[in-house]
Order: structure tokens, then C-alpha cells, then sequence
């Protein structure tokens, strides 16, 4: 798997470092993007910490200097605060490094353009064609560009989250924060010592390599250390963070590990009566318990494929003003006053003022939601007959409703299924849900099928 | 003729920045010497030249990739950085300079973990393994974040030189002395070393290293008008020009006059020899003056190839107390290091000064004198050997050395022609006791190429 771990695609450069990904792809991605955004601009950088970030700040920053570009260095943060400062300095671009939610031998390259938004899927292509053209636009010794670091952009960015959330209220929360030694712990404390918050870290040391465990954001992980803590430290909520902090998950006061799926229903929750956003992007493996809270405030769901660059281009067909949330199953969420920005802290701060507000526990508030079971299950892709299954199976499941736009999703009125090819890996995605109960039965159905894939 | 834009080859790594010289160049070429060496400490630093951090960001993506520690030095001389290669015992270092090339150039030199230049068979090797993309990749667990180290190498270096000679007497003396540091990598380092170290009234100019290079970056006589004018107006005792790396090193005695580099080199060999004992090494294209100075002083003088790696290689075999390569200003002082250093060429002349108590144009008129000519002819290809065989047989001269190229000695001249390694040229330097007979003979030549 590692052999062959690179992952060159829309979203940016992912794979494992010095099994896949190497210096040569980082100098050229970074020279692409640098020839991408025009002569002379200035571009913000950041990285996350693994040790590998060393490496490949040193290629981004050479790449960068040689298109003629003025490079910014945050050092050691988040993807958000990254393309907070993008903003606010009026850059004309960034780019993250880090890895995010993968295990700690991999890292990856992440884009953002003017005003720290992701690229969209055609500026994406434009940067994949200049990357294997490699016709890129270095310019003579005289105008080469330079380095500056930059030490303010942690504080500029809480500015912008003091802004938007009332912290003198938020802070009287006592909560419990596994950082899966990333870059949260750095938001975190300067939250505690700047604010005072009473944050309680967990796994808050920065590691380059050994991460205390998975930096997934899953009910699994957060079941791992930090559930457990709840009850003892007496605290009203847990949140985990990935290492970049652009993902987050929940555990309950009674310590309970909550499903990653429910961090956006919660967000659609607390935003959508708050208006004016009536719409709520997500992919189509995303829960259909979305479908019933957007109901509730006369909301619209709206499913678009499964993919970062998928849920970019729909929201940019959008105004802000007519979205609530976007988001995906996997705890990351933006929210229109951060327009275009996944951010696990900002997500962590609506879901402690929907609290407040309510006057309930989380657990009180997840208890108010019908229980949806969902299954997932993934099947190594061998065969190339996926696209004669889907038809076969859409066939056999005529009675549903039919969507085709990833893979195949057929919906009934309390269950739906979803069977598509991953992005990322060489695998078959199964995603079965539904209202009530375990949806044993189909579930059990389709992985047969894909397995046998006939 | 060909614009040679960008070089890889045997001698590492060269070329105009921009279309030629990329940083994926730069960073792969690293890599292969980060595999090469094996991992562990590589000292890396750079001269002035705007290209410099956009390269050495390059290097230190490369050598990280391959699993390098890399000690960054930032900007200093080339030899300040082989001494603190050795120093440390790093595994191998690498200067982003491209020496006395015109500004748009940039290059890496390559040194072992001796701090000494890759010798031919380490830089085919290194060559070959560039080329095979052979690379050492380093998993996350092995990256290592980066050190920084900019005073321990000055100091490590300043110390090694002072430890020869009298520091005390120097700075009682006063010495005035003129400093062009061509904005280059010396330029904080040798003000700090002529002023602070050695206590001289220190007369600068070209010493802000944010500032491009104000003349040719080669230190050639006919570029260092300023330096020249500077002695004269203020009265110096010396004057010291160096390159942008601050290997080379020009001197312009107290009447103005820019010394000859074989002269310059003379005069260090002069000053060694007078106080330690030990044989000398030059190339093949240094003047024979040298022959004069070992005689007198009874040591034997070994030549070798041109190339600063032969040079040293040669000092090693023999044991040499001082070597060089007359016609570049390189002086190479082994208690120091094996490396050109500028640094050694300035303290040795201040102490020959103070301990002759005589001036620089007296202890350069007191040299053997003879008259040089140098130049260089396009070849068209595949003519070179019966070019050289035509010379040798229409010569004819008592004694002939080819172990580079082609060199004719007779008694009072000697003739030295050889292929260029970085360019399609025959190089030609001609040395004669008389002025007449040094023309003469290097019109034949010409002729004859």
C-alpha cells in the first residue's frame, strides 16, 4: 500500500513520505501553484507537525522564491488559521502542509486561493496541467522572491472567532480536549491563557512522529481516551481534534462517544433557525438524519458527490447568505461566517453555544434526535466490473429513489444506501443507514454483492 | 559558441538561475549527495548572491529527503565552512556559491567529511547516483528538524588561522589596511577580522552583503580600480580584495598596484617557508617563481594537475607545509585547513609585514620577476590532440610534462596549454624572465592553436 501511497489529484498532493511522496513532488506541485497564481504575489504557509514538515517547507519555500513570490511562514498551525491569515493580509494565496487526519508517515499539500478558499475544480486542473507540463514560471536572479515569518496570525485568527462567539459566556464550560498532539494544543492554550478558558488538554504535546493514537475523528478515538475522562474530571463535554484541527468529534458528559456523523446535524441544528441559510451542502454518504433536523426549520438538504472539491464548487454556486452549513460526515464543517474554511474549533464553539442557548446538557440535546444506524463497510477494488454492478444493482432496487452522481445511492423512506468507488484508496465505499434500526439485512445484502461483484 | 547555461558534471552543479538552474535541480542534486554521504550532519551556508537562500532552500529540502541532519551557517566564506565541516565531524558540507561567476550564476560546492573539495573519483560517483536517481528517501521518523549555527564557524576558523601567528604584535602595529569584501560572503566576517581580531584602521568599501556585487565578482587587477585608489588616498599598508565566497584572495600593495596573483601566492609560500619547514605544491600553470623561493629555502616544489582537489590531494601524499594554485589566488595552508582560504593569505601577509618590517611593494619587487601572459582560444572539436602534437613537435623543448594537457619548459620560459574543464577552450599561459621573449612565445602559440 505505501509503495504506492502517492495521491496526485484535485484536492492537492497526499502520500507517504519517502515511500510515495518525495522532494522532487513537492518542488514541482509548489513551483505549479506558483506559477498557477501569477508573478509577484504573496502566499501564506503553514505546516502541521510532522517531522516530514521540515523537509517539505524547505521545497515549498525554495519553489515559491524561485516563481518570484513573497512566502509568509506561519510555522506550526492550523489549515483554518492558515487561511484565516490568507484573508486578512490579502494574500493571493497559501498553502498547508500537513496531512491532517492520516497517520503520521504521510503528509500532503493543500491549496487555497485569494481570501483562503479552497481551488475550485477548475483552477485545480489548471494547477494538475502545469504540474506535468512542468513548464513553470521561474524567474531571472533579480527578481526573485523573499521569506518573512509571521508570529501574529494565531491571535488575528481568535480575534475573528471573539468576534463571532460570545467566549465570556463560552468559557464557564469546562471541557475536555484531546489534540492528537497537533496543532490544536497551540489554539487551545493561548485560548486558555488569553481568554481564560478552562480547556482541559489531552495528548497537547506537539509530535512529529508518534501521535498518541489515529488522528481520526471517529467515535473509535474519541473512545480511546478521552470518553473516559468526562465523568471523572466532572466536565460538560469532550471534543477531539485531528492534527491540523480541521476536524473534530464529541463525547458527552456522561462520557459517551459520539458518532462522528453527528457533528453536522447538531451544526444544522443550532444554525438553521438562526437564518437566514436555509440550505445544508453535505456528500451523499452523509447521514439522512440531516434531511429530518433541516425539516424541523424548513431547511433544504442539498447532496452533492463525495470529495472536498465536490462540496468547494457547490457552495460556490450559492450566496452565502442561503447556506447554513456545509459539511461532511466526517466532522468537518464550515459555517458562512468563515465561508469556504473547515474549522474544528469554530465547529467546537457552535456546538458550546447551541448549549448555552438551549440550556441543555449535550447529552439532552443528542437525545432529542431520532436514532439513525448506519453501516459502513469497504471491499478492496480487484475487479473492473464495478460500473456493470452498480447498474445491476440499480436495477434490483428500482423501488428506491435513484441518484447516480457518485457511484449509485438508492433512498427509501426510512433507509437508504450508498456504493461508490473511493477518491483516496483503492477500495469499494458500502454506506447503509437507517431510521430505528440496523440495516442488518441490505447491509449484509450489498457487501455480498460487492465482494462477488455481480 | 554555445552559452553553457547550466552545467552538471564532474565539478557538481552550475548554472544561470531562472530557466537553468531550478530548485528541483537543486534540491535532487542534494539528495544524491545526502545518499552519498550516507545520512548524518551536513553543514550547509551560502555567499551573497540573491539566488543564495532560494538555493539553500533547495539543498536543505534534498538533504532533509535523504534522511541529513543539516546544520544551516547561513552566510559565510567557503572556507569558513570546510574548517567547521572538519570541526564537527559532519558528514560532508555544501556551499551555495558560485565563486568568482557573474551574479545570475549560482553552483554547489561539495565537500567530504574532511571538509576538503569531492576529489575526482567521489564526484563521479556522486555523478552517477544523481543520474540513476538512486536516492536515499527518508521516512517521517527520520527527518530531523534543522540546526542553526552562524558564530561557532567564524570562531572555529578565526581560531585555527590566529594560532600562527603573532596576534599581539599585529594589532600593536596598526596596520592601515584597505578591504574590498565585493558584498560578498566575507564581507561581515573579514571586517570583523581585519578590524576587531586583528586591530587594523580599517579602510572598507563593498562590505554590506544585502547588496549585489558592485564589480566583476573574479578579483582580477583590471576590476579592483576602487581598492586601488582607496590604498593610495589613505595610505594603506595593504589592500585585500576578495571574491564573493572569499576563497580568493587579491592584494594591492601600498603604491596602489594590484600584485600579480602568482606574485601573491609567492608571497605567502615566501612567508611559510621562512618559519616552517615542509615542501610546497602548485599546479602546472603556477609561475615558476615558487621553483626560486623552494630553492632558496631548499624545499621541493610538486606539481600537479590544475584543480584545487589535485592540489590538495598531492599536499596530503607529500606532506606539504603550503600549497596553491598561483594563477586563481588561492593560498592553502594545511595547519588551517586544506582549503583556499583568504583568511590564512591575510594574516601571513600582516605578520610578514610587521616581521620583515618592510612594505608590500618592496617584498613583491624583492620576488624573482618574470613576465606572464594568459588567454584562451575556442577549439573546434575533436582537433585537440593534433593541435598539441603540432606544438609539441614545432617547440621542440628540452623538458615536457603531460600530465594536464601540454607543458614545454625551456630554462628561462615555459608554455602550459590546456583544455578547459568548464568550457570548450584551450587555456594558454605563457612565463618568461624577459617581457620580449614571453610575447614572442605566446604569439607562437596562438598561432600555432
Amino acid at each position: 500500500m505505501a509503495e504506492r501511497s502517492l495521491r496526485i489529484s484535485q484536492v492537492g498532493l497526499r502520500g507517504v513520505v519517502g515511500q510515495g511522496l518525495t522532494a522532487s513532488h513537492v518542488l514541482d506541485f509548489a513551483a505549479a501553484f506558483g506559477t498557477l497564481i501569477g508573478p509577484g504575489s504573496a502566499v501564506v504557509i503553514g505546516r502541521d507537525p510532522r517531522s516530514s514538515g521540515f523537509m517539505i517547507r524547505q521545497g515549498v519555500i525554495a519553489s515559491l522564491i524561485a516563481c518570484g513570490h513573497r512566502v509568509i511562514d506561519l510555522g506550526l498551525v492550523s489549515t483554518p488559521v492558515i487561511q484565516h491569515e490568507i484573508r486578512r493580509l490579502g494574500a493571493q494565496g497559501g498553502i498547508s502542509i500537513g496531512a491532517s487526519h492520516n497517520a503520521a508517515e504521510w503528509n500532503a499539500l493543500k491549496f487555497f486561493g485569494p481570501n483562503g478558499t479552497y481551488l475550485s475544480t477548475a483552477e485545480a486542473s489548471e494547477l494538475l496541467d502545469i504540474y506535468h507540463l512542468k513548464k513553470f514560471s521561474f524567474v531571472p536572479h533579480t527578481g526573485l522572491g523573499s521569506l518573512c515569518e509571521d508570529n501574529g496570525a494565531l491571535d488575528a485568527y481568535l480575534d475573528q472567532l471573539a468576534a463571532a462567539y460570545d467566549f465570556e459566556a463560552l468559557r464557564q464550560f469546562r471541557v475536555v480536549v484531546d489534540c492528537t498532539n497537533g496543532t490544536s494544543s497551540l489554539i487551545l492554550r493561548r485560548m486558555n491563557q488569553r481568554f481564560g478558558f478552562s480547556f482541559i488538554l489531552i495528548n497537547e504535546r506537539i509530535e512529529g512522529d508518534r501521535f498518541a493514537h489515529e488522528p481520526i475523528t471517529n467515535q473509535r478515538t474519541v473512545g480511546l481516551q478521552l470518553a473516559p475522562l468526562i465523568t471523572p474530571l466532572n466536565a460538560d463535554a469532550g471534543f477531539l481534534f485531528d492534527v491540523d484541527s480541521d476536524r473534530l468529534a464529541l463525547a458527552t458528559e456522561r462520557g459517551e462517544a459520539v458518532s462522528e456523523e453527528m457533528i453536522l446535524p447538531l451544526l444544522a441544528d443550532h444554525l438553521l433557525p438562526q437564518g437566514p441559510g436555509k440550505l445544508v451542502i453535505t456528500n451523499l454518504s452523509t447521514t439522512a438524519l440531516l434531511e429530518e433536523v433541516a425539516s424541523w426549520h424548513g431547511g433544504t438538504v442539498v447532496r452533492v458527490p463525495v470529495g472536498r472539491a465536490a462540496a468547494i464548487d457547490a457552495l460556490a454556486t450559492y450566496r452565502p447568505d442561503e447556506i447554513a452549513v456545509a459539511g461532511e460526515g466526517t466532522g468537518a464543517a464550515m459555517m458562512p461566517r468563515f465561508r469556504f474554511i473547515y474549522d474544528g474549533i469554530a465547529s467546537m464553539l457552535a456546538i458550546l453555544t447551541m448549549m448555552r442557548e438551549r440550556g441543555r446538557k449535550i447529552s439532552e440535546i443528542l437525545a432529542g434526535y431520532p436514532v439513525y444506524e448506519m453501516r459502513k463497510g469497504q471491499v478492496p477494488l480487484e475487479s473492473p466490473r464495478v460500473p456493470d454492478l452498480l447498474m445491476a444493482l440499480e436495477n434490483e432496487y428500482s423501488d428506491g429513489k435513484i441518484n447516480t452522481t457518485d457511484g449509485l445511492r438508492v433512498d427509501w423512506a426510512d433507509r437508504w444506501f450508498h456504493v461508490r468507488v473511493s477518491q483516496t484508496e483503492p477500495v469499494v465505499r458500502v454506506i447503509c443507514e437507517q431510521r430505528g434500526r440496523v440495516p442488518k439485512t441490505l447491509f449484509g445484502a450489498l457487501m455480498d454483492r460487492v465482494r462477488r461483484m455481480d | 559558441m554555445r552559452e553553457h547555461r547550466l552545467r552538471i558534471g564532474v565539478s557538481g552543479i552550475r548554472g544561470v538561475v531562472g530557466d537553468f538552474l531550478t530548485p528541483s535541480l537543486a534540491a535532487n542534486f542534494a539528495q544524491a549527495f545526502g545518499t552519498y554521504v550516507g545520512g548524518g550532519r551536513v553543514v550547509v551556508g551560502r555567499d551573497t548572491r540573491a539566488s543564495g537562500p532560494m538555493i539553500q532552500h533547495a539543498v536543505c529540502c534534498g538533504l532533509l529527503a535523504s534522511g541529513c541532519e543539516v546544520v544551516d551557517v547561513g552566510i559565510l566564506p567557503t572556507p569558513t565552512i570546510q574548517v567547521y565541516v572538519d570541526e564537527i565531524g559532519a558528514r560532508g558540507g555544501i556551499a551555495v556559491t558560485a565563486s568568482h561567476n557573474p551574479p545570475e550564476y549560482n553552483a554547489l560546492k561539495l565537500f567530504n567529511r574532511d571538509g576538503l573539495f569531492f576529489n575526482h573519483y567521489e564526484r563521479s560517483e556522486l555523478i552517477d547516483l544523481y543520474h540513476q536517481s538512486d536516492f536515499r528517501h527518508a521516512r517521517n521518523n527520520e527527518i530531523r528538524p534543522m540546526e542553526r549555527e552562524y558564530e561557532l564557524p567564524v570562531v572555529e576558523h578565526f581560531k585555527r588561522v590566529l594560532r600562527h601567528i603573532d596576534v599581539d604584535a599585529i594589532r600593536r602595529r596598526r596596520f592601515r589596511v584597505a578591504l574590498d569584501g565585493v558584498n560578498g560572503a566575507g564581507s561581515l566576517v573579514s571586517v570583523r577580522f581585519l578590524q576587531d581580531v586583528l586591530g587594523c584602521e580599517l579602510h572598507a568599501i563593498s562590505v554590506d552583503p544585502s547588496k549585489p556585487f558592485p564589480r566583476e565578482a573574479e578579483p582580477r587587477p583590471e576590476v579592483l580600480t576602487e581598492i586601488a585608489a582607496l590604498v593610495r588616498d589613505r595610505h594603506c599598508d595593504i589592500g585585500f580584495a576578495q571574491d564573493p565566497d572569499g576563497d580568493r584572495l587579491a592584494i594591492v600593495d601600498n603604491k596602489g598596484r594590484v600584485i600579480d596573483n602568482d606574485d601573491v601566492l609567492a608571497l605567502a609560500v615566501d612567508a611559510i617557508l621562512a618559519r616552517l619547514p615542509g615542501d610546497v605544491v602548485v599546479n602546472l600553470t603556477t609561475s615558476a617563481v615558487i621553483d626560486d623561493l623552494a630553492a632558496i629555502h631548499h624545499r621541493r616544489v610538486y606539481r600537479t594537475p590544475v584543480g584545487e582537489a589535485n592540489v590538495v590531494q598531492r599536499m596530503r601524499m607529500v606532506g606539504a607545509v603550503i600549497g596553491g594554485e598561483g594563477s586563481n589566488g588561492g593560498i592553502i595552508f594545511p595547519a588551517v585547513h586544506y582549503c583556499r582560504d583568504s583568511y590564512t593569505g591575510m594574516a601571513f601577509l600582516l605578520d610578514r609585514l610587521l616581521a620583515t618590517s618592510k612594505t608590500t611593494a618592496e617584498l613583491a619587487g624583492a620576488l624573482p620577476q618574470y613576465s606572464r601572459r594568459m588567454g584562451k582560444v575556442a577549439f573546434e572539436h575533436g582537433r585537440l590532440g593534433q593541435v598539441m602534437q603540432s606544438l609539441e613537435r614545432t617547440l621542440s623543448a628540452p623538458s615536457i610534462d603531460r600530465s594536464d594537457g601540454l607543458k614545454l619548459l625551456w630554462p628561462d620560459k615555459w608554455v602550459h596549454v590546456r583544455a578547459s574543464n568548464t568550457e570548450p577552450l584551450v587555456r594558454i599561459a605563457v612565463e618568461a624572465r624577459e617581457d620580449t621573449t614571453a610575447d614572442q612565445l605566446y604569439q607562437q602559440v596562438r598561432e600555432l592553436l
